[in-house]
């Protein structure tokens, strides 16, 4: 076990995009810990969707040697966070696992949402907080500007800190420097009781799900029985070690202080919850480590396999994710349009995204999604409260007493010029003003109280678009507010497509459901017959399209040398039929379902 | 030991390529050249021979029923060239006796001296690209010849002897209306011919109609439909029979060689760009004069694209080519070739009978009626996605 006073705990913070994995990257290889010619571009996100988005999606940690100044060699353990507002909770518990947090802001863009945020989440967590300018290699770069913003805006010294680019790799040992001699060196008993707090776990299929874990008090080794206070189950842990860049290495023991993982022959990573304390069977700890909180999805929709046959590869696909995401949940419904599939809830938008990509990608899976939505809370006529996260379930209007949604209280950054554009956006979202701060002389925030709902659609996007990518956001829940909702029902042909209902804000209706009826009419492919297209609530139809009936799709030619190209073109449009749900008469693709998910007010 | 007689030998088409024209007109991809090289049609020239006569060794138990002269302009050509080609096809391949000998020809390239020299070579069917009546739109889309000359060349090609001929037509041209297609059909219909083909027009990537069409006041595809049921009205009532989707003819003047087409039947192709279905294979030579002469010539690569169907895949082709065409499938048939059931199909036709696209015949065909025609690859591909679903019936003993 090393010496406390070796060990520094610490993560990396930041507004996306700002650099935080090319910082991580750049501090393995000054650790001599990578070497910087294996190619691949931020090691810690491993994941290919990771790279690709350029966004960290699961929380892991890396330990590196690293040789000091003053002559000592210290081991610095890395705990990368998620970058995203959907994993709040996540980002929270990994903080709780160090003693500081690296700063990163750009030295252009200066302090953005999510800068703010995640601060003020490392403060709440008792963590020294470390600037570092980033991304000093830019034109445009400000770094003097910047730290005063840092100063002024988030209030903690800014003046000395280092200024870098690790782009280019420039003034890296000074971040290792400072983390040495700034983050505070982890305190707690090794012969207390066991409190170890669980940031994050993956599955394997070898050795079952591997546990990452910062040990607060006490020590854990091989052998001994454990127990997850939260969900109360126990086991028997088979090793211990510490995460290298090129793997795990076992070790004896893990101590207070020191980050790492545990083996225990765990099937599933449900056991395993994100802020819950390991303590031992035989001399368990009196309490937990506060800020345990169980996962509660904010967003929930259907996913359907786009080719019926394949309900059983979707659940075996879950069930896999499941194994290494606890924090999504699902459960099989069924459609009387879509057949069986499952009704699933997310952290957010984001991890909505990244769950289905990850099914169609890692899986092979084609799949229809239904319109996500929030958790209302109805109050019926007769007293009982339901928590309705599927339209289907939506009670009947006349046995509703009370509908309540979720609110949010969102933060917008963004260039004053944009100010008006945020508010237009705010407004039609039905965001209730509460005020505006200005951060500098170019910036301000702006905060609002909105339903959820209204942004888990596209309010991100719109909010870029509006603000020329300037705007960032942030946002947290306060609880539900009453307010007027409907169902709206879809029908094709006059049949009601259930998967297409969902539930909405009353006002917001009619326009809506005319956008989605155009929508539905450009992405449904003509028949050989006129289709009606039309939107209701609770039977009475207010918006009305229809699909003329198709009259012309043919190869006029078709001889010798045509064939083999027609056999292409019939291919490819029986692939897309595949791809297709019939309702009654009427064969929808699956990209229908999705753009009506996406309608711009544009 | 019995020889080997004619009627036991397999049917084969012969389709040759010849890739000139004069110019090349604004809707066509086509492989063909305006150049009059005189090195390089006579490489051509004999390239082709030495390819029919390197094949017809390979080909003993087959007779040639069809030859099929197509462009390109062939009449362009000149009647030396063509004579040329068809006795390589004849000391090559046995040529049957009432085989059916087509040359396709442009009014503004047919002269009676040319078409005197091919009958009387054998050539007993011409198709006459006539395209339209109207002499603003043959300008329009780089036709180079007027109605007149059209009407002129069919003058000719009768008084030479030709009882077999075929017109083709275009509609939805830029400018054309359904009224002046009517016309067409009229004007056309007084020239007396067999048989008639008439194409919607497609704008095909990398012509030139392509990179202008915006301009050019196109006809929508409702437009096209209309036209399209238009003609076979008055097709119909002047008796043409429709038998294919796009071809017309009064009774059994049918195409025989373009028949083998649409019915699965075997055809070698010679010349660049021309397609073979030949001994289960599926292959084409090269999009390429050049390449083509110097792999004949100097024994290169000549085949581009070469590929063995499985009858799975055939299975597929027998719906996509025969609903093509107006005898349509026969249950009976696709079974017993294919040993899949028609059961799942014949849902997909009902549903297309209920709102008129498709009919059961008497002698139990299925076929395509002119509005199913219309939307056929809509109706095939739902038709492959449920053969896809089948599974193979057992076989019987």
């Amino acid at each position: 076990m090393t010496e406390l006073s070796k060990i520094r705990n610490f993560s990396i913070i930041a507004h996306i995009d700002h650099g935080k994995s090319t910082l991580a990257d750049r501090l393995l290889e000054a650790c001599n810990a990578v070497d910087n010619r294996q190619g691949r571009e931020q090691i810690l996100d491993s994941m290919e969707l990771e790279q690709e988005r350029g966004i960290t999606i699961k929380a892991t940690a890396v330990q590196l040697n690293y040789k000091a100044e003053d002559g000592q060699t210290y081991h610095l353990n890395l705990i990368d966070t998620p970058g995203h507002v959907d994993f709040n909770y996540e980002v929270s518990r990994s903080l709780a696992a160090c003693e500081g947090a690296v700063l990163v802001v750009d030295a252009s863009q200066g302090v953005e949402a999510q800068t703010l945020a995640n601060t003020y989440l490392a403060i709440d967590a008792g963590l020294e907080v470390l600037p570092v300018i980033n991304k000093i290699d830019l034109p445009s770069a400000r770094p003097a500007e910047v730290k005063a913003e840092v100063e002024d805006i988030i209030g903690i010294p800014a003046e000395d800190s280092p200024e870098i680019s690790a782009k280019n790799g420039i003034n890296i040992r000074s971040v290792l420097e400072m983390i040495v001699k700034d983050v505070p060196a982890p305190e707690g008993d090794r012969n207390a009781p066991l409190q170890a707090l669980i940031f994050d776990s993956v599955y394997d299929s070898y050795r079952g799900v591997i546990v990452y874990t910062r040990i607060k008090q006490g020590t854990v080794r091989a052998g001994m029985d454990i127990k997850m206070m939260a969900t109360g189950a126990t086991y028997k842990v088979v090793e211990v070690g510490t995460m290298n860049p090129m793997g795990l290495t076992p070790r004896d023991a893990l101590g207070a202080g020191e980050v790492g993982y545990i083996t225990a022959s765990i099937k599933n990573v449900a056991d395993t919850q994100v802020g819950d304390t390991i303590t031992t069977v035989e001399n368990p700890a009196p309490q937990p480590l506060p800020g345990y909180r169980a996962v509660q999805p904010m967003v929930y929709s259907g996913v359907y396999p786009a080719d019926g046959a394949k309900y059983q590869d979707l659940r075996e696909a879950l069930e896999k994710l499941k194994l290494n995401d606890a924090s999504f949940v699902y459960e099989l419904e069924s459609s009387i349009a879509l057949g069986f599939g499952f009704r699933c809830g997310f952290l957010g938008l984001l991890h909505m995204e990244i769950i289905q990509e990850r099914l169609e990608r890692e899986y092979n899976l084609d799949l229809i999604t239904t319109a996500p939505n929030v958790v209302y809370r109805v109050t019926k006529t007769n007293g009982e409260v339901l928590m309705v996260d599927n339209p289907l379930d939506y009670p009947d209007p006349m046995e509703i007493e009370l509908a309540e949604e979720p609110f949010v209280k969102i933060s917008l950054i963004a260039p004053q010029e944009y100010v008006g554009n945020i508010m237009d956006l705010a407004q039609q979202r039905r965001g209730e003003f509460k005020d505006m701060v200005y951060l500098d002389a170019n910036r301000v925030e702006l905060h609002y109280e909105m339903p959820l709902n209204e942004i888990i659609y596209d309010f991100f996007d719109a909010l870029k678009s509006r603000t020329r990518g300037y705007g960032s956001l942030d946002y947290e829940l306060i609880g539900y507010r009453p307010s007027k909702l409907v169902k709206l029902d879809i029908l094709l042909n006059g049949d009601i497509v259930d998967a297409l209902s969902f539930i909405l804000f009353a006002d917001n209706a009619y326009p809506r459901a005319r956008k989605i009826c155009e929508k539905l009419k450009d992405n449904i492919p003509r028949a050989q017959f006129e289709i009606p297209v039309q939107a209701a609530i609770g039977g009475k139809i207010i918006a009305r399209e229809t699909i003329k009936a198709l009259r012309k799709d043919v190869l006029a030619k078709c001889y010798g040398g045509d064939i083999t190209r027609k056999k292409k073109l019939l291919e490819k449009q029986k692939e897309g039929k595949k791809r297709m749900r019939t309702f009654g008469t009427v064969s929808v693709p699956s990209e229908a379902f999705m753009a009506v998910l996406k309608l711009d007010e544009d | 030991m019995a020889i080997l007689g004619r009627k036991d030998k397999t049917p084969l088409g012969i389709y040759i390529h010849i890739p000139f024209c004069r110019s090349k007109c604004q809707y066509c991809d086509f492989y063909s050249l305006t150049t009059k090289d005189d090195r390089l049609l006579d490489g051509y020239l004999d390239a082709i021979c030495a390819h029919i006569k390197e094949a017809g060794a390979l080909a003993p138990g087959y007779s040639v029923d069809t030859v099929y002269f197509g462009g390109g302009t062939p009449s362009f050509f000149g009647a030396d060239g063509l004579a040329t080609i068809l006795t390589a096809v004849r000391s090559s391949f046995d040529v049957s006796n009432n085989a059916e000998i087509t040359f396709e020809a442009n009014p503004d390239s047919v002269s009676p001296k040319l078409l005197r020299k091919l009958h009387s070579e054998g050539f007993n069917r011409v198709s006459l690209g006539v395209q339209c009546d109207n002499d603003e739109i043959l300008d329009k889309i780089g036709r180079p010849h007027n109605f007149a000359q059209a009407v002129a060349a069919v003058k000719q090609i009768r008084r030479a002897g030709f009882r077999n001929l075929s017109l083709d037509l275009i509609y939805g041209l830029p400018g054309q209306s359904v009224g002046s297609w009517e016309r067409t059909l009229q004007n056309v219909l007084k020239l007396e011919p067999e048989h008639i083909s008439c194409y919607g027009l497609k704008v095909e990537e990398g012509t030139a109609l392509h990179k202008y069409q915006e301009y050019l006041n196109l006809p929508d595809d409702d437009a096209q439909a209309d036209m399209y049921l238009a003609a076979v009205e008055i097709l119909r009532g002047k008796g043409f029979r429709q038998y294919e989707i796009s071809n017309f003819c009064r009774r059994n003047y049918e195409s025989k060689h373009n028949m083998k087409y649409w019915t699965g039947g075997e055809y070698l192709g010679f010349g660049p760009d021309a397609s073979s279905d030949f001994a289960g294979k599926r292959f084409k030579m090269v999009r390429d004069l050049r390449g083509y002469i110097d792999g004949i010539l100097t024994g290169g690569q000549v085949i581009d694209d070469l590929q063995e169907i499985p009858p799975r895949e055939r299975a597929g082709e027998y719906l996509m080519m025969r609903l093509r065409t107006g005898a349509g499938v026969l249950p009976q048939e696709y079974e017993k070739q294919y040993l899949l059931p028609f059961a799942p199909l014949e849902q997909v036709l009902v549903r297309y009978a209920d709102s008129g696209h498709a009919a059961k015949l008497d002698n139990g065909h299925w076929r395509l009626t002119p509005e199913g025609f219309l939307i056929s690859n809509s109706i095939i591909s739902d038709l492959l996605v449920a053969q896809d679903k089948s599974a193979p019936l057992a076989k019987k003993r």
